[in-house]
């Protein structure tokens, strides 16, 4: 019972990073009806724009030598008194790094949203007015853009950036089981639950909000009662991709910078259709779903079948429910 | 025109000396070309970056110390992006465009190395060294011309468990990259270490990029293992595993093979994460470059270096990667001089012939001592300890030879 606790509680915590990520692609969805393929490449250059800002940057010598390790006197101290790998010892070296942490997120949510909005004011709103299959197109086409992008501004190596929150591990006994967990697992879970909570709540009560839900529901419409669809359109980007990089920099945290954090954004392409492509609750469940399945598939058949169990429970409720867990059946009358 | 018997014997000598020409020119070419595959672009660009030079101080020093047979050589290397199908059309290029002058061939990945094995037949053969050593590749009688140059994975693991068993270890965690390269040596690890007395606790697959790193360091810490080895990978995962591990207090011994026993990385991970490194062990089949006492082959390389490649990170270190690719092509040097020296033909036929006759052969510093080419592989290596203090892999053991 202890193992069963402690690998849900694994795919619960992996499920709420997904729902981050899926977060960008059901607000562009909401507002503009593209599915945007790119998204895991958007993240992905969230994770170097968040190892840019904390790891390659302060690491320049003209920087401030406190920006890449912020050590005052009280800190050396207590670090010496801490044995190394302790909890202590983890939330020192966090507190060190505290600085370049900022600095990273900072720098990396605003990259992103300045990506996205050149990608939106200069792929997208071109184009509106075009079918929704030709702009999904254009995201196709954008996936081969920024991966070789990338290749040609940062090496392919795998790199370590600083944990967001103190990585201090969380152990306790449960029905007689040893039970870890990473402390920064549980805080990147919660920084991902309030920022979702957050966007959930701005798109259903704010004005910005209420406009992206009529654009989506007619644009036309929404254009005749004033509402600026191209503005609409640019700040479901920008929502997508500063989100998007503050998924990257946790995903980057947990598995380390790599080429290969472009192809989440398959797997949770896959979480959304399942989700409904514009429902974030109906999302948000399924993001937990395939993390709990993902865990549970590891823990009992391997990581062979970690990456295809929770698929094939995808494909099944989209055969059942081919508009998703929660999404709205489009109804189109001729 | 009237044919006699003297105007017959005229035209048949010539025409024979028609026909014979390509025989004595494929004799005796203006150059013999080495033809090479790597990853210069893609996951492992790093890799193929770093070992690209050593292509060119080949080309010097072996032309320097008389090419072959007196013939001068040429390396021509391309870039695969790590994707076996484009090393293929490399070799096909190659083959079209140098024709029989091209006597060997260096390929970059395992995948490859399996994908070009069934062309290798007749004069579409050549000798063939890689950056891989899946143990699949050390059969001579199914692939004759293909070489590792060092012992094969499922050797490296025997050195590692043989190491565990005489330090007294008694429980052992596999965790390895869902990909061929990462499952090779693992069934084998399993019954060599029952042989040895050793239980199998955890085996573990993980992605070979962004794995899922807290489950599976919660896997390892929930089975209890003294040690774990960790296969298939090259820069990612294996240093955020050991991370892992180690924020978390476990007191796992990790262990790895070749590719995951670079200085260079295990430095920058020191640098970028602290230095949980330290104490990281693993096999390597070669000597490291700074370990250059009565290593007469490595003075060479560093005096090339420091003269060649002034500003680059070769300058004062060659990686690990590059001394594999260095070996693997003195190796096939040394076959395609043999055969030279034989006055025969460099066909692939011949020069497998030669390779495999190779034999207590000092390389001059790569290895422990005499090697020689045994079942397409060289057996032997030792254990290495990572330090992350003075940032060095000391040896740790005798070497093994399996």
């Amino acid at each position: 019972m202890g193992q069963f606790v402690q690998f849900t509680l694994n795919g619960l915590l992996a499920g709420t990073i997904y729902a981050l990520i899926a977060v960008g692609i059901v607000s562009v969805y909401k507002a503009t009806r593209v599915v945007n393929f790119a998204h895991g490449y958007m993240i992905m250059f969230g994770a170097y724009f968040y190892y840019t800002f904390a790891v390659l940057l302060p690491g320049l010598e003209l920087m401030p030598s406190w920006l890449a390790k912020w050590e005052p006197d009280w800190l050396i101290a207590a670090r010496e008194n801490a044995p190394m790998f302790s909890p202590m010892g983890a939330v020192l070296d966090w507190v060190s790094n505290l600085p370049r942490i900022i600095f990273g997120i900072t720098g990396a949510v605003i990259a992103c949203a300045i990506l996205g909005r050149m990608i939106e004011r200069m792929l997208m709103r071109p184009m509106i007015g075009q079918s929704s299959f030709a702009m999904i197109m254009i995201t196709v086409g954008l996936i081969s853009v920024l991966s070789g992008a990338k290749g040609l501004i940062w090496t392919a190596d795998a790199a370590f950036v600083p944990h967001i929150a103190p990585n201090a591990p969380v152990r306790f006994e449960l029905f007689g089981n040893p039970v870890f967990l990473f402390g920064a697992d549980l805080a990147n879970a919660a920084i991902a639950v309030i920022l979702f909570t957050a966007i959930v709540l701005w798109v259903r009560y704010s004005k910005g909000g209420v406009a992206i839900r009529a654009t989506a529901e007619d644009q036309q419409t929404a254009y005749s009662m004033g509402i600026s669809v191209p503005a609409v359109f640019g700040r479901a980007w920008v929502l997508a991709a500063a989100t998007g990089a503050i998924a990257g920099a946790i995903l980057a945290t947990r598995n380390g910078v790599s080429p290969s954090l472009g192809l989440f954004g398959f797997s949770v392409l896959a979480i959304v259709l399942m989700g409904g492509l514009d429902s974030y609750v109906g999302v948000f469940i399924a993001a937990l779903m395939v993390g709990f399945l993902e865990a549970m598939a590891q823990w009992q058949l391997g990581g062979e079948w970690a990456e295809v169990v929770p698929y094939i429970a995808v494909l099944i409720v989209i055969l059942i429910r081919p508009h998703g867990l929660l999404g709205q059946k489009e109804v189109e009358r001729i | 025109m009237t044919l006699n018997r003297r105007s017959f014997l005229a035209r048949s000598a010539a025409a024979s000396a028609v026909l014979a020409a390509p025989t004595l020119l494929k004799a005796q070419p203006a150059e013999y070309v080495f033809g090479a595959s790597l990853p210069l672009t893609g996951p492992f660009a790093t890799a193929g970056q770093l070992v690209a030079p050593a292509f060119a101080m080949a080309q010097r020093l072996i032309n320097e110390e008389g090419g072959i047979g007196g013939v001068p050589i040429r390396f021509v290397t391309e870039d695969s992006g790590y994707i076996p199908q484009n090393a293929l059309a490399n070799y096909q290029r190659a083959l079209a465009t140098e024709g029989d002058a091209l006597v060997a061939y260096f390929g970059d990945s395992t995948g490859f190395m399996k994908l070009v094995a069934p062309e290798l037949k007749g004069d579409q053969a050549r000798l063939m060294g890689s950056t891989s050593f899946a143990s699949e590749l050390a059969n001579p009688e199914v692939n004759p011309y293909q070489y590792l140059a060092g012992p094969s994975y499922e050797d490296q693991f025997d050195i590692l468990l043989q190491n565990i068993a005489n330090q007294g270890g008694s429980t052992v965690a596999f965790i390895f990259s869902n990909t061929e390269f990462g499952r090779d040596p693992i069934e084998h690890g399993k019954k060599r270490a029952e042989e040895l007395g050793l239980k199998v606790v955890l085996e573990e697959s993980t992605k070979p990029q962004g794995a899922d790193i807290p489950t599976h360091v919660t896997k390892l810490a929930q089975s209890g293992a003294e040690y774990c080895l960790l296969q298939g990978y090259v820069t990612g995962v294996w240093p955020q595993l050991i991370g892992g591990a180690r924020q978390f207090g476990l007191p796992t011994k990790f262990m790895g093979t070749f590719w995951g026993m670079e200085k260079i990385i295990a430095d920058r991970v020191t640098e970028q994460a602290g230095p949980f490194l330290d104490g990281y062990q693993g096999v390597m089949p070669y000597r490291y470059f700074y370990d250059r006492a009565d290593a007469p082959r490595y003075e060479t390389f560093a005096a090339l270096s420091k003269e060649m490649f002034v500003g680059t990170p070769l300058e004062n270190y060659m990686p690990t990667w590059t001394i594999q690719t260095m070996c693997a092509i003195e190796i096939a040097v040394r076959a395609l001089r043999d055969t030279a020296e034989k006055g025969l033909e460099l066909t692939a036929d011949n020069t497998a012939e030669s390779l495999n006759a190779i034999s207590d052969w000092d390389m001059g510093g790569y290895f422990g001592g005499p090697v020689s080419v045994e079942g397409g592989k060289i057996g032997t290596g030792r254990v290495y300890t990572y330090g992350a203090e003075n940032g060095l892999f000391t040896p740790s053991s005798d070497w093994f030879n399996v």
